[in-house]
């Protein structure tokens, strides 16, 4: 899980190494998922967010498909 | 509260103090148990998504957001520097203490440097771009890699 400069550099970069380039993602959904996925982190009721809840905070960002389903099978 | 979540509140406490990862004979003082009881947590936890462990089965590698060594994605709060796992975790570290901060990390084509001021309210506009490379139901095959 990295940064990148611009969709060019990050198109150099997957080529570079082969990789195939998934779906891109802006400071500002960045931000809400962390917020959203770590904001209750030092507290005792914490938890990781089971798939069902992470399917529905990825959707809310705009971040849906088998690429950000927990459960997809549809990568090996 | 259970033991498994007193020695969970205990690591992240001591990662959020310190910016270091705490061995297994600091949870056990922190939380009053023995160290064994403690590794028996960690490996509980482990299997929870809540850890992830060195190859010893008790060093911490991670504790997300937080990284138990040292990575390119580093946070700065309260002038106190914490190490993040990844880009993503970079900005979870501010989210999850609840304070402002400075990230620092690079574009990783091209090398140029990534500082971001992260406001309570979260950063200010950037069109730089964050890139996840592995599908979320593969995170956990090799969550170092991810």
């Amino acid at each position: 899980m990295l940064f990148f400069r611009s969709e060019e550099t990050l198109r150099e970069w997957c080529a570079a190494h082969g990789y195939p380039i998934r779906p891109l993602v802006t400071i500002d959904q960045l931000w809400k998922l962390a917020t959203t996925w770590y904001s209750t982190r030092l507290q005792e009721d914490s938890r990781r967010p089971p798939p069902d809840e992470m399917r529905a905070i990825f959707a809310r960002l705009g971040l849906e498909g088998d690429f950000w389903d927990p459960q997809s099978d549809s990568f090996g | 509260m259970s033991f498994d979540t007193r020695t969970k509140l205990a690591i992240y406490r001591h990662f959020a103090e310190t910016g270091q990862r705490p061995s297994s004979e600091v949870i056990a003082e922190r939380v009053g148990s023995h160290v064994s009881s403690v590794r028996e947590a960690f490996s509980r936890l482990r299997a929870q998504r809540v850890l992830a462990l060195e190859g010893d089965g008790e060093s911490i590698r991670m504790a997300p957001p937080f990284s138990g060594v040292p990575t390119q994605h580093t946070v700065t709060v309260d002038n106190r520097n914490y190490f993040a796992n990844c880009a993503w975790d970079s900005f979870g570290i501010p989210a999850a203490l609840h304070r402002p901060g400075w990230v620092h990390s690079r574009c990783e084509q091209t090398g140029e440097p990534f500082d971001l001021e992260i406001g309570l309210e979260g950063p200010p506009p950037r069109d730089w771009l964050f890139h996840c490379l592995v599908p979320a139901a593969r995170w956990w095959d090799d969550i170092v890699f991810t």
